[in-house]
């Protein structure tokens, strides 16, 4: 958003961190290296499941990186570290959907409106603040999404936040590809103010469509050549290997889920008819600020949103956004998640869930799930991540008071049973972070194009 | 004749439209009804100034708070509608010390936007009050989260602005809803208000924060050259031709004089000495505002004994800084005696989530009460509001909130604005747009 964009000041910077730092936390630092312990059980806290309730005076046991229990009580062995949880909560890590953080300003490769063989990871910055000020947050997985200045943009990384590793280290294992789509005034403005194609959302669309029409062609055409050399044919000619029709060829094979920015009623209508038309599966909408207008006839397609709590009027296609939509279409049967779309809200999304509560009457439970468990299922890590289920990663939170309270604070996060971030601890309160960290030259939104304008 | 009937038909097709719309919505008109006495009772009172009242009783009658008290004690006058807010919180309309409220509609669409002029650096001439678009969809959207007033400030594009206006989220019309025209002098020192070349055209004077200072300092001896010549002219053995009248510099006559306070923002420490140095030399009557990265110099604030608008609490910190750096910054502020407010400004910039920002501070150190105030009292203190907003006091304005909890929790829902001792409907365009589209199941 723009007010957003106003309040990041200044270029990159790099500072370094150290001077800060406690002798206590060097000496944590220093530690980064080894394994975290095989055993940790977090005790007598107030233990918030997402899938099967919440346990008053209940017990966390995290082992080798899983979650191996949750309950009153845990079969833990007695080595295991004990973690103190009396009149704290605990969830499983926040799960951010929507997320440009950690690209610098290279978010929008804003050239062409369709740059499907754009890769986030290429642009991933491990070492950006908005990493730690999400760690920080509770905020343990992310997707690294494209900008929304392309009909078709690039395809995301997901990460966890795993602040002070390598950047390798900080992906999220064998998750699903998804890919960026976008839609509405975002690639109108930024192609029609050069006067090119597309400048209406007819434009928009339109490009779209010739975009499958080259995947299809491109598709035929190696299918052609693959019959030949099945029939022997040594004379074929393999194509020319395309890497940005490979990539929509993918989306039309299925093997990218797609994620499309979408603010308007009409517009979710026609994206689920072009998908239909082409045969490929829409993930979710993202922002979606009016899917409560169409939530009935969005839901049987089983297309999923990532939301605003509560954002709106600042472009004409958020104007009709109210902060109900989340719980209307939930109540409607679409699948809810909350997600930032910003370096600042990604720090306190807990809050904006609990706004669910306000605005619609959301159970507890169903306002964690938009941002653990519904977020995990946008991005295809559901099986893994987003609840505290027996045999899933050991990414947890312990917080201070109710998560959903605007009191709340996260006080330690762990990502695969490996602490992370410790509010308790002088100076950064990062257990594995130790030199200097780069200052996005971006707000993390969406809405800025990167494009120089 | 024709062309009259059709006149005439067009007028009277809408003429039930306009009832209905006044009746159910109105941006921001009031029901027509007269002045009545209304009892809130059985409530929890947060009164700011003497405390919280379990079961308490606030009567509002001829738009003022005329009786608060516990229920034992308090009268509810014969023949009073009574509200019961048993299990309820009940709560001064909270006041944001910053917005642009009426300034702008859609943030993107030019058209909608009067933020600031930015033609020239030094535009103290500018009213607020001028450009302040009382039907704007977002006032009733921000009452409806219990604020019930608010300083318009211009965007922060010039180190002169403008001046500030307040208002209420609630009236008849434009002049109802004023409080107060150029109730404080918008200030800005700080890298942004720079004229280095950018996309919309090349460098101009002044590139630099020296350059920024020099041009403020001048205009402020101007100011002073033109309130000697203006006095003296006033003089009855005065000889020779009036002066021109300089509105710029006549705008900056009550600021010169220590009447009215500036509002001058500064991020950085050394902005924020820099600007304090140059309001000392032109006796400015100071309220500092943001102040987000002047963490090393806390102490030297509390010393200039000036009020501080806080934050956004969700500026971000530097990179060789703590997270909560600046979520942090109202509790260290007032723990040096420094009176703070809020403003929903930065961020999204919803003035509807300003208790939020109040709440947050408090999960970073800051004690309840002192949050409560920073939304209430503190901000009406600041702008000389105090005598009639910030408190349940008998004899302030009848601006009360009724929630089902704590004020500041994200979870709490307002359930009814009282505004100048009126109960205000508890619509806006987006609970129209909510109870249009609500799924069917949920209609009754």
């Amino acid at each position: 958003m723009f007010a957003i964009a106003s309040v990041q000041r200044g270029c990159r910077k790099l500072i370094a961190a150290s001077t800060l730092i406690s002798p206590l936390s060097l000496l944590l630092a220093q530690m980064s290296e080894s394994a975290p312990p095989a055993d940790i059980v977090i005790k007598n806290a107030t233990v918030m499941t997402v899938t099967h309730g919440t346990i008053e005076h209940g017990s966390v046991w995290l082992h080798n990186g899983k979650i191996a229990g949750t309950g009153t009580s845990v079969d833990a062995p007695t080595s295991a570290i004990v973690v103190d949880g009396t009149g704290k909560y605990v969830t499983p890590g926040i799960i951010d959907p929507h997320s440009h953080s950690a690209l610098g300003d290279d978010v929008n490769e804003a050239t062409s409106p369709v740059t499907p063989s754009m890769m986030m990871i290429d642009a991933f910055d491990n070492s950006d603040m908005a990493l730690y000020h999400a760690l920080a947050g509770g905020v343990t997985t992310e997707l690294l999404l494209h900008g929304s200045a392309n009909m078709i943009g690039g395809q995301a990384v997901v990460i966890k936040n795993k602040f002070g590793f390598s950047r390798d280290a900080m992906l999220f294992p064998n998750a699903p590809r998804s890919i960026k789509f976008a839609s509405g005034e975002n690639p109108k403005r930024v192609y029609g103010r050069r006067n090119e194609l597309p400048s209406t959302r007819m434009g928009n669309f339109e490009v779209m469509r010739q975009a499958f029409e080259d995947a299809k062609a491109y598709m035929a055409s190696w299918d052609a050549y693959n019959a030949k050399v099945a029939k022997g044919d040594k004379d074929a000619v393999a194509p020319k290997k395309d890497l940005k029709l490979e990539a929509l060829a993918d989306v039309l094979r299925g093997k990218l889920y797609v994620q499309i920015h979408c603010y308007r009623a009409d517009e979710f209508l026609t994206e689920e008819a072009i998908a239909k038309e082409y045969g490929y599966k829409i993930r979710a909408f993202h922002h979606a600020l009016e899917m409560y207008k169409v939530g009935d006839k969005i839901a049987p397609t089983g297309t999923g949103i990532a939301t605003f709590a509560d954002w709106w009027g600042f472009k004409d296609e958020a104007w009709d956004a109210i902060p109900w939509n989340a719980v209307m279409s939930m109540r409607e049967g679409v699948r809810v998640a909350l997600k930032s779309d910003s370096n600042d809200y990604v720090r306190r999304l807990n809050q904006e869930a609990g706004k669910m509560i306000h605005y619609g009457g959301a159970t507890e439970e169903e306002a964690l799930k938009m941002i653990t468990l519904n977020a995990a299922w946008i991005i295809g890590v559901d099986d893994r991540v987003g609840s505290l289920d027996t045999g899933k990663d050991a990414d947890v939170v312990i917080w201070n008071t109710d998560p959903l309270s605007t009191y709340a604070r996260a006080e330690k996060v762990y990502i695969d049973g490996d602490l992370f971030f410790d509010s308790l601890l002088q100076g950064l309160g990062t257990t594995h972070f130790h030199g200097v960290m780069h200052e996005a030259g971006f707000s993390g939104s969406d809405d800025e194009e990167g494009d120089g304008q | 004749m024709k062309r009259g009937f059709v006149v005439t038909g067009f007028l009277l097709s809408w003429l039930p439209w306009v009832g209905i719309c006044a009746a159910q919505a109105g941006p921001n008109n009031t029901a027509l009804a007269l002045a009545k006495t209304i009892a809130i009772v059985g409530g929890k009172l947060l009164t700011i100034t003497h405390g919280t009242i379990e079961n308490g009783v606030v009567v509002m009658s001829g738009g003022k708070i005329v009786a608060v008290g516990a229920a034992a004690s308090t009268k509810v006058p014969a023949g009073a509608q009574v509200f019961d807010a048993k299990g309820m919180t009940v709560y001064p309309g909270l006041f944001d010390a910053e917005t642009h409220l009426g300034l702008t509609e859609v943030a993107s669409d030019a058209n909608s936007n009067d933020l600031a002029e930015p033609s020239d650096e030094i535009m103290p001439h500018m009213h607020v009050s001028d450009a302040f678009h009382a039907e704007t969809v977002h006032i009733p959207v921000a009452r409806l989260n219990g604020i019930t007033n608010a300083i318009i400030a211009p965007a922060s594009q010039d180190s002169v602005a403008g001046q500030d206006a307040a208002i209420q989220l609630y009236g008849r019309d434009r002049d109802a809803m004023l409080l107060g025209r150029d109730i404080a002098l918008a200030m800005n020192f700080e890298g942004s208000v720079r004229r280095k070349a950018n996309y919309e055209g090349p460098s101009k004077f002044p590139t630099t924060r020296m350059g920024l200072a020099a041009q403020i300092r001048q205009v402020f001896l101007d100011a002073q050259t033109y309130a000697v010549e203006q006095e003296g002219a006033a003089k009855p053995d005065h000889k020779g031709p009036q002066p021109k009248r300089d509105l710029k510099l006549e705008a900056l006559l009550p600021y010169i004089k220590g009447e009215k306070p500036v509002v001058l923002s500064a991020y950085e420490s050394y902005e924020v000495e820099v600007a304090m140095g140059i309001a000392k030399e032109f006796n400015l009557k100071v309220i500092l505002n943001h102040v987000t990265h002047a963490q090393d110099i806390l102490d030297e604030i509390a010393s200039y004994h000036v009020p501080v608008i806080v934050g956004p609490i969700y500026d971000a910190p530097r990179p060789d800084e703590r997270y909560d750096a600046v979520y942090s910054l109202p509790a260290e502020l007032r723990k040096r005696g420094v009176k703070i407010a809020f403003s929903s400004l930065g961020g999204s910039g919803d003035v509807r989530n300003l208790p939020y920002a109040a709440g947050y501070a408090v999960a970073y150190g800051l004690p309840y009460d002192e949050a409560l105030k920073a939304i209430t009292l503190n901000p009406a203190e600041m702008f000389g509001l105090a005598d009639s907003l910030g408190s349940l006091d008998v004899g302030k304005t009848a601006n009360v909130v009724v929630a089902n909890g704590d004020p500041l929790d994200v979870r709490t829902s307002v359930k009814q604005v009282f505004i100048d001792g009126e109960a205000v409907p508890m619509v806006s365009r987006q609970t129209q747009l909510r109870d249009q589209y609500m799924p069917l199941t949920e209609k009754k």
